[in-house]
């Protein structure tokens, strides 16, 4: 099987700055409104006594293509080249796993482009494989046939609920 | 000639494999041309010297930009601001071309014609001519920004416009000055940096640089502001080698949040949390006593003094309890090595210096100067080679004696040779002590960011001066309002030139601009100085024959010419520590410090000769919960204003549409209990006002803040909007200066409460969201 690669952010030192966000922008062109990754930002909320939960993690979205133009050749993506506080980094998920074993509050993303282009066109494969049979069966009329057939109330169903 | 020779960087270790280290200045790639250079600005920043690399076509034309890995202290890493260049440069709204328009015509954006740069200089010049002829040259002022090559050249006033009033026109100058004048004063150096081993070849692995054990950081957010030429993220790069923090600051910053100690003062406290930190180090015996007896002045009156401040006394006024002051004291002190960064917080305020003095105080008690990790200091032939340049000869004593505020503020005007900012406005809305006819926009628009009260600055501006112009590269409110030439800037990107990382005031290193292309007309920050310069005094420039020469003299000393160094991109200066025990700090070459009594003046000699107290004390801010009282029913709240973002660089880059994507509305922050309490939701528009003016900012509900607290962005306008007056692109509207007064320095005219207000606020039922697609479709290049 062909090797992943992804993305290690160390996500205790990643303070935020965007440049990841923009990097990413500038090198594949995406318009406002549209990125290739964005810093998602939890807190400052207090876990006590001042202490408090405030991290920022960049996370790749589904127009990230691991800046294949540049790591065809060999360099690593602009988002990483970029990292004000450097902590991305590029890499085989193996040896990046290897990194994420060395220190908590890291997270490693493997990054899909387009995932649902990725899939392809939706292709039906069952054609082969029908289960009905369509034997000679005799369909008599329905005498039995009534619209409610729980009783007369739809609380059943739900739809008189408050 | 100076040895000027750069060395390898050190590669960041998520570098790739395939990368430009070792490449020359400038190479051929892919059928394009790449030139290194260490911008300055504009975009506007501080001159931190970052590594860029220009990739521009057959043509000339910028078309990728890309971080220099060869650049020793950022190593390929890149802000928002210098990503976003190409967007920059090419901006369908940048103004590359001189114009003009009729006086009659102020605040008529349609009214600007398309003009020559000759005609342009017949314009500045027949003004000049006219207006000096009949008030003398002391009628023009220099209005000078923050931060960016135009605002600090200071050859503007001295060599082109020959005014002794060059004046940064933020009220008590509330950035940087007070900071440098108090370390000027009592450590005989400029504001003493962070040692982040800038300098050194080896970087933070370098065998001469210990990493701090503490780092404590004071009222600064150095991370998104680059602070004075400080990579910010030095900080953090730090960190992760195992600096552990102390933050002083009322926001629970990213950086606050990931300190040991976080001590969350109310703002403007400052000088009562320093005394205390000072008077808890010497009361357990904490500090360094071999230090104290060799090398610093008056430590038995300091020990003294700030007895008046006990920890639990300064408790009850900061708003933090004794044990965390003491145990930020304990900390720091336990350090070794610590060093200590003190920001803009301490300008803002009245009673900045005294904190400045504490600062100092609690680095030299601690043994922590000009150690390997702690300050780094200047050796006595370098530092701040700007004020003062030229002014002999283009000002002469007569004209220099007229500088606004001299007599009043000596200490204030004479040691950062700025006429007085409060005092210039008085003279340009009452002629005292004389008529103010004509303005130069230096690198600045006071209307929107500098300047406290910044209605009675445009009125100011507008009703008096008779001849203003600029030179800037995109239109700004201030330039908009008030003037009557445009003169288009170069960005960094298409100038040759030279910068030093923190002014020159530390040694880490001098970087070089590259010129890769040229846009349009536009003149660099010194080519249009001296062009000015020449048509309006050409005696003042008769050495210099072209740019090269005046780069080569103010910027080189004549020790070196550009034309020899540039292809270095970034030159490390090298780092001696302990020099004050060669004599390297003094111009005497005796040990010591470069102060009146050679000694660290723990009790400054300085501020008593200038009718200040020589030891350091807390003043209230003005106007606070403890102050006025009587004033909370009507402004309950705290304000504090102006924290940094990284989309912005000030009142910068609001028309570059992925900085604006990132904070596309003036943001305040409000305790989610408070907004609670006064019925905002998060993302809703407010109204905040106090006694001197209100503002609509947009909500941003936040523990960030505590509930005492408010704090609000600065700097905003919006260049989407219609520049005609009375309020030109809606300047008026969000800038949280309207509630900033002026005149509320302190005693030697330094400082003014930006920081430190009290306040109200109130839900908006309408909005002012800004609308992403039409600064879209306003902004996008043409290739977009």
């Amino acid at each position: 099987m062909e090797e992943r690669y992804g993305l290690l952010i160390d996500f205790e030192y990643c303070t935020g700055c965007q440049s990841c966000e923009v990097a990413c922008k500038e090198e594949h062109g995406y318009p406002v409104g549209q990125w290739g990754i964005r810093v998602h930002e939890d807190g400052p909320w207090e876990i006590a006594d001042g202490v408090f939960n405030f991290s920022k993690i960049p996370a790749p979205t589904d127009l990230c293509d691991l800046c294949a133009a540049r790591t065809e050749k060999g360099r690593e993506p602009s988002c990483v080249h970029h990292c004000l506080a450097n902590v991305m980094k590029y890499g085989k998920v193996g040896d990046l796993a290897q990194e994420l074993n060395k220190k908590g509050k890291q997270v490693l993303f493997v990054p899909q482009y387009l995932p649902l282009q990725a899939k392809g066109a939706f292709e039906s494969k069952g054609k082969e494989n029908r289960r009905h049979t369509f034997l000679t069966t005799e369909v008599s009329e329905n005498a039995a046939f009534e619209t409610a057939t729980h009783g007369d109330t739809h609380l059943d169903i739900g739809m008189n609920e408050e | 000639m100076a040895e000027m020779k750069a060395s390898s960087a050190v590669p960041l270790s998520t570098l790739a494999d395939v990368n430009d280290l070792g490449k020359p200045w400038r190479w051929e790639e892919d059928g394009m041309t790449v030139t290194r250079t260490a911008p300055w600005s504009p975009p506007g920043c501080h001159p931190v010297a970052c590594g860029l690399k220009l990739y521009t076509d057959k043509d000339g034309k910028l078309v990728k930009v890309e971080g220099d890995e060869n650049q020793p202290i950022t190593q390929g890493r890149l802000c928002v601001r210098c990503l976003t260049l190409k967007d920059y440069i090419y901006n369908p709204s940048r103004i590359i071309h001189p114009m003009k328009r009729a006086r009659e015509d102020r605040g008529n954006p349609d009214a600007w014609e398309q003009c020559t740069w000759e005609e342009a200089l017949d314009i500045i010049e027949e003004n000049y001519k006219r207006i000096t002829e009949e008030y003398g040259r002391e009628s023009i002022v220099c209005f000078a920004g923050t931060g960016r090559e135009g605002g600090t050249l200071a050859a503007w006033g001295s060599a082109a416009l020959c005014t002794p009033n060059f004046c940064y026109s933020q009220s008590g100058y509330a950035c940087y000055c007070p900071r440098l004048a108090a370390s000027a004063y009592t450590l005989g150096c400029p504001y003493p940096e962070i040692d982040y081993a800038g300098g050194l070849a080896g970087r933070y692995d370098d065998p001469a640089f210990e990493v701090p054990e503490v780092l404590m950081i004071w009222g600064k957010d150095p991370l998104a502001s680059n602070p004075d030429g400080f990579f910010g993220h030095a900080v953090v790069d730090m960190m992760r080698r195992g600096t552990r923090l102390i933050v002083v600051d009322p926001r629970a910053t990213w950086l606050a949040t990931h300190a040991d100690i976080h001590v969350r003062l109310r703002p403007g406290t400052d000088a009562a949390f320093g005394m205390a930190m000072i008077n808890t180090i010497i009361e357990e015996d904490l500090y360094d006593h071999d230090f104290v007896e060799y090398w610093c002045y008056g430590f038995e009156a300091l020990a003294e003094r700030v007895k008046d401040m006990p920890a639990e006394k300064a408790a009850d006024i900061i708003g933090v309890p004794a044990e965390t002051i003491k145990a930020a004291a304990r900390m720091y002190a336990a350090g070794t090595p610590s060093a200590l960064q003190w920001g803009l917080a301490f300008d803002q305020k009245a009673n900045g210096m005294q904190c400045g003095h504490c600062a100092i105080a609690l680095m030299s008690i601690t043994g922590n100067v000009d150690v390997p990790g702690g300050q780094v200091l200047p050796p006595a032939n370098s530092g701040l080679n700007e004020a003062g340049f030229l002014m002999k000869k283009g000002l002469g004593a007569e004209l220099m004696a007229k500088t606004i505020g001299l007599k009043e503020y000596p200490a204030y005007v004479n040691t950062i040779l700025n006429s007085h900012a409060d005092l210039t406005l008085r003279a340009m809305e009452t002629g005292d002590p004389y008529p103010i006819k004509m303005g130069f926009y230096a690198g600045n628009n006071l209307m929107s960011c500098t300047s406290a009260e910044p209605r009675r600055w445009h009125d100011a501006i507008v009703n008096n001066l008779d001849f203003c112009f600029t030179l800037e590269t995109f239109m700004t409110p201030s330039a908009q309002a008030s003037c009557e030439v445009f003169l288009p800037l170069s960005t960094a990107a298409e100038e040759d030139g030279v910068d030093f990382t923190h002014y020159g005031g530390t040694p880490v290193g001098t970087g070089f601009m590259n010129k890769a292309l040229q846009v349009g007309e536009c003149k660099t920050d010194m080519e249009a100085c001296m062009a000015v310069g020449k048509r309006l005094n050409p005696s003042v420039w008769d050495e210099y024959d072209d740019v090269y020469d005046f780069i080569d003299h103010l910027r080189l000393k004549k020790r070196n010419k550009f034309k020899d160094v540039h292809e270095e991109v970034f030159v490390q200066t090298g780092v001696e520590y302990y020099k004050n025990e060669i004599g390297k700090l003094r111009s005497d070459g005796q040990p010591g410090f470069n102060t009146p009594t050679g000694r660290i003046e723990l009790y400054s000699t300085i501020f008593e000769q200038f009718g200040d107290d020589p030891l350091p004390y807390y003043l209230e801010p003005q106007y606070s919960p403890k102050s006025t009282p009587e004033l909370l029913k009507d402004y309950p709240l705290v304000l504090t204003t102006g924290a940094r973002t990284y989309a912005f660089f000030h009142s910068e880059n609001r028309q570059i549409p992925y900085c604006r994507e990132l904070n596309p509305d003036p943001l305040i922050e409000i305790n989610p209990e408070t907004a609670r309490a006064y019925g905002i939701s998060n993302g809703q528009w407010v109204e905040v006002w106090n006694q001197f003016g209100s503002a609509k900012l947009k909500a941003k509900i936040s523990q960030i803040v505590d509930e005492n607290t408010v704090h609000a962005q600065h700097g905003w306008w919006f260049p989407e909007e219609s520049g005609n007056e009375p309020d030109p692109y809606g300047t008026f509207r969000s800038n949280i200066n309207n509630l900033v007064p002026n005149f509320h320095f302190g005693k030697l005219g330094f400082g003014a409460p930006f920081k430190c207000l009290l306040c109200n606020i109130k839900p908006l039922k309408e909005s002012y969201d800004t609308d992403m697609k039409r600064v879209w479709e306003m902004f996008k290049r043409e290739d977009q």
